[in-house]
Parts: C-alpha cells; sequence; structure tokens
C-alpha cells in the first residue's frame, strides 16, 4: 500500500507545485489522477518514483517512508515501481527485446533470468512478433507497449504511467489503457496519470482530480467531475502551453 | 558482480568503439604527454650516470715532500679519512707512481728514456682523497692545507673539475625541475582533455543514462562504461608512448645533433641507460608505465562523469 501524508513540494523560486496532499492507494488497485499540465500530476509521479523529494510530508510504500531512502535504497526502489513515460523513452539502438532486457541488466539479473523472463513480458503485452524490431520500426502505441513490458519485466508492485497516451492516436491509446487494465487484474497496482478525460471514462474507476497542486476530488468509480465544455477549454489552453513552451525549449537549443 | 563488470565493460569498449576520431585524438595527447615525461626521465637518469662517472675520476692529491716516511704519510691518510666530508683516501707510493706513471707512458719512448736518465725516482708519496659531494672538494683542500701535516705536504692539488661537476649537478637539479613542471602541465592537459572526451562521450550517451537512472541503475552501474572507456585511452596511450619513447632515444637521441636536447650528456650515456638501466628494469617500467596512463585515463573519467551523479534525487 502507497500512503502519501501531507505532501507538499515547492520548487526554487517559491514555486509551489503541490501542497499538502494526503490519499492511500491500495494494493492492486487502479488509480488515475487527472488535472491539467500544472495541476501537479507528473511532480507527484516524480514523487513517487523517488526523482524528487518532498519539500515536506511522508510518502509510505509498504510503511517505509521513500522520503528517507539512502542512494542505495531509492536504485533498489525504482527496480521495484515501473514507470512508463509519454515520450516512451526507449534506446534507438536497441531492439524491442534488448529494450526489454536493458531493465533486467541494471538491476543485475543474470543472461538466464533475462532469457526466461523478456519472452514472458513480451506474450504478455502481445510484442513477441516484434521482439527483433527496433523502435523506429514499429509504431507509437508499440513502442508504448514496449515501454510497458520494461516497466513490469522487473515484476514491479506498482506501475506508474505519466500520461502514456499523450503521443498516441485514441486507438492506440485505448489499446494502452487496456494492456494498463490487463496487467492491474493480474495483480500489479497502477497508478495513471492523465489529462484524458475520455480514457478516464472508459476506465471508470478510482479518480484523484488534481488542480493547482490540491485535490479537489477524489471519488471511486466516479466520472471525469468537470463540465466538459471547461475540460475542453482546460485542454485546449493546455495544448496552448505545451507548443509554448516546446518553441521555448526549441528557441533555446 | 562479475555481471556488472562484463557488462559495463561492454558498454565501455562501445563507447570508445563509437567515438572514432574523438578517441583517437585523446590518446594521441595522452600518448605525447607520456612520452615527454619518458623522455625526461631518461634524459636526468643519463645525466645521473655520466655525472657519477665524472664524479669518480675526481680527487684530490696531496702530494708530500720526498723525504715524508711512509709511516708519516699513513697517519695523515688516517686522520684525513676522519673528515666528514670526506670519501675514501688512498695511498700512493712514490714506488707506485713510477709504476704507475711508466704503465700509462708505456708508447712514449723519449719520457721513458728521460726517467732511465734520471736514475732517481722523481715521484712523491701522494694520497688520493675523494669526496662525497663534489661541492665538498675546495672545503677538504683547505683542511688538509691547514692540517698538522701540513708542514711535509708539497702541494694539494684539487681537481679544476670540481667547478664542472658543480655545475653539472646544478644542471640535472634546474632539469629535473623543468621535466617536473613540462610533465605536471603536460599530464593536466592530458586530464582536462580525456575529461573533455568523455562529457562529449556523456552527452551522446544522457538518453542511456537517463533511462539507466530511470529503470533503477546505481551509480556505479552508470559510471563504470565511462570509467573503462578512461581505461582504454590511458592503457592505449601507454602502449604507443613507450615504444615510441624507445625509438627515438635509441634512434635520434644517439646521434650527435642531440646535444640541444641533451645537454652534457652523449650518446654513451643515453646507451648506457638503455642497456643498464631500461632493459634491466622492463618488468617494472612497462606496468609503470600502462599505470601512468591508467591513472590519466581514470582520473579524467571520474570527474567527468562526478557532476552527473552527484544526487539521485533533486
Amino acid at each position: 500500500m502507497i500512503e502519501c501524508k501531507n505532501v507538499s513540494k515547492i520548487y526554487p523560486g517559491d514555486v509551489p507545485a503541490l501542497e499538502n496532499i494526503s490519499f492511500k492507494i491500495n494494493d492492486k488497485e487502479f488509480l488515475s489522477i487527472i488535472g491539467s499540465s500544472g495541476a501537479g500530476k507528473s511532480t507527484l509521479i516524480k514523487l513517487l518514483h523517488a526523482e524528487e523529494k518532498p519539500t515536506s510530508g511522508e510518502i509510505l510504500f509498504g510503511g517505509e517512508d521513500i522520503v528517507e531512502y539512502k542512494k542505495k535504497q531509492i536504485f533498489q526502489h525504482r527496480r521495484e515501481v515501473g514507470v512508463v513515460f509519454q515520450d516512451f523513452k526507449l534506446l534507438p539502438k536497441k531492439n524491442v527485446f534488448e529494450n526489454v532486457a536493458f531493465a533486467m541488466e541494471v538491476s543485475g539479473r543474470s543472461e538466464e533470468e533475462v532469457a526466461e523472463d523478456v519472452p514472458q513480458v513480451l506474450e504478455i503485452i502481445g510484442l513477441t512478433e516484434l521482439a527483433d524490431k527496433y523502435p523506429h520500426e514499429i509504431s507509437g502505441g508499440e513502442q508504448q507497449r514496449v515501454a510497458i513490458a520494461r516497466a513490469l519485466v522487473n515484476r514491479p508492485k506498482v506501475l506508474i504511467a505519466d500520461e502514456p497516451t499523450g503521443n498516441l492516436d485514441p486507438e492506440s491509446g485505448w489499446e494502452i489503457l487496456q494492456s494498463l487494465l490487463k496487467i492491474n487484474k493480474y495483480g500489479t497496482t497502477v497508478v495513471l496519470a492523465t489529462h484524458d478525460r475520455e480514457a478516464v471514462d472508459k476506465i471508470n474507476g478510482r479518480v484523484v482530480v488534481l488542480k493547482d497542486g490540491k485535490i479537489v476530488s477524489d471519488e471511486i468509480k466516479g466520472k471525469y467531475d468537470l463540465k466538459e465544455d471547461k475540460v475542453k477549454k482546460e485542454e485546449k489552453e493546455d495544448r496552448q502551453r505545451r507548443t509554448d513552451s516546446e518553441n521555448q525549449k526549441k528557441k533555446s537549443i | 558482480m562479475r555481471l556488472t563488470f562484463s557488462r559495463t565493460l561492454r558498454a565501455g569498449f562501445k563507447n570508445f568503439y563509437r567515438n572514432g576520431w574523438l578517441s583517437v585524438a585523446t590518446i594521441s595527447i595522452i600518448a605525447v604527454t607520456l612520452f615527454i615525461i619518458n623522455i625526461q626521465f631518461a634524459v636526468v637518469i643519463s645525466e645521473n650516470l655520466l655525472l657519477n662517472d665524472i664524479k669518480d675520476r675526481v680527487s684530490i692529491s696531496a702530494y708530500f715532500k720526498p723525504d715524508t716516511t711512509e709511516q708519516d704519510v699513513l697517519k695523515a691518510k688516517e686522520e684525513f679519512a676522519k673528515y666528514q666530508e670526506v670519501g675514501s683516501v688512498e695511498y700512493i707510493s712514490k714506488e707506485q707512481a713510477l709504476e704507475d706513471f711508466k704503465r700509462e707512458n708505456a708508447d712514449n719512448e723519449i719520457l721513458q728514456k728521460s726517467l732511465e736518465e734520471i736514475e732517481s725516482n722523481p715521484f712523491e708519496p701522494t694520497l688520493s682523497i675523494k669526496a662525497w659531494e663534489p661541492k665538498n672538494y675546495e672545503l677538504i683542500a683547505r683542511l688538509v692545507n691547514d692540517s698538522n701535516y701540513k708542514e711535509m705536504i708539497n702541494t694539494v692539488n684539487y681537481d679544476k673539475y670540481s667547478n664542472v661537476i658543480d655545475s653539472l649537478g646544478t644542471e640535472i637539479d634546474s632539469n629535473q625541475k623543468t621535466g617536473l613542471a613540462l610533465g605536471i602541465t603536460l599530464a593536466v592537459i592530458a586530464v582536462l582533455i580525456t575529461f573533455n572526451s568523455i562529457r562529449i562521450t556523456m552527452y551522446a550517451f544522457r538518453r542511456e543514462i537517463e533511462i539507466m537512472r530511470l529503470v533503477g541503475a546505481s551509480n556505479n552501474y552508470i559510471r563504470m562504461p565511462f570509467v573503462w572507456e578512461g581505461i582504454l585511452y590511458g592503457l592505449i596511450s601507454a602502449m604507443v608512448a613507450l615504444p615510441l619513447s624507445f625509438i627515438y632515444l635509441k634512434f635520434v637521441a644517439i646521434t650527435e645533433s642531440s646535444g640541444v636536447i641533451l645537454p652534457f650528456s652523449s650518446s654513451i650515456y643515453i646507451d648506457q641507460f638503455l642497456n643498464q638501466i631500461f632493459f634491466k628494469n622492463i618488468l617494472w617500467i612497462v606496468p609503470a608505465e600502462l599505470g601512468v596512463g591508467i591513472l590519466l585515463g581514470v582520473i579524467s573519467s571520474i570527474i567527468a562523469i562526478g557532476r552527473y551523479l552527484k544526487n539521485p534525487r533533486h
């Protein structure tokens, strides 16, 4: 079980990202976290994955506060918590099999284990036939499935997905969500962060809504509780913000 | 542990290979550094050989009056040997001096004949005194001249070479200092350039590094490929620099025109260095050279990657 207790994160320059967040995630639960960008979703994911440290509060995984973790425990924690990103983060010069195997090699698993576990995971995610392909040879949806397979191969108790459908067409996005549901059915806790209202509607599970760094609703079997036009407006703003920041990035490069 | 070793080693080789010309440039710089350090070492050691050789030939000669008894000369010998600055004292009797002279000038008939005509031994009993340090000859000469035996001594003749030895000593000293400064400067430059090469590799691999962190790779696991890369740079550089230094000393430095590069030393001493010191000690010179190369490579890598790994969490 995962529990966040009074978690706040304030970035340098007094930029608050999360303010006094508290919630629990039960074992084997499928939790969706929704909110527009800037609401604190990514920050929350980074805290759960121990990429960032909260300014205050506790984050408990099975009773242990990961905020207090030393280096070694952080590395161990990341092996036990699978994570999937919007931009897949695959290694372009490794094929599908090698990309998945990489996560096992890094954890110090033997060649025999790699040879046994990787095909199993590829089978579950439906990638067996693509094992020899390189990332540029397969579709975005397939690439995201490779990322999911990589996140699963170390048999994590928790899988965190940060906007996994953000770069995909609706159909591929739906396939990814189905993969996540399937994984959840096998007994892995799944935390899905997204602003994709339709997706969350289809999943129809527990939904935590974040707004301006605060939890504004937490309902089981809840629908995306914002008004449709408001959501659309937010999404539009969201896209605008994203292109702006991308343009800025391009300029700075 | 063994797995990490082989996996990171493989990754390190791949970095090295993928870098292509960058690897070649880095290796060249480390190799040049090692080459210059090697030549400096060889020059300093050759100069020391030369210095020892000359030191051996220099001494103070105290010529006693012809009527001094052997007993008195031996007493003087005992006395002089007690001086702190004195290394050894050798007694050369009148007869031995004559013999030595005859032998050394065996070819010179005029000298031989004139000696026969004199019919008496014109040589004086002599004490040949050697100092520990060439700079002490002057002092020893003064001490001998002021001793209780000064009445018996005809002349004290200390070699004019002692000045040459002094300046040679100073020369070697300053050579050692220049060599050290040059070596350190080059080593720093080599580290900086290797550091940069590794940084460029790391930039090319930043995505890999990010993903490694993501899936829970330890700092060590991320660091090792770059350390291997550095080791490889150093190792190959040493393997280039050592034969190059040898060829340079054996075929280039030994020629007459090298006087500018190697003041005071001549080909004999370089040759002596190669034969007596280099070949006899090759069993530790080779590992030492490889060690210095590896050290340069590894230090650069570790500095280069340090910042990336300072904190696993922001």
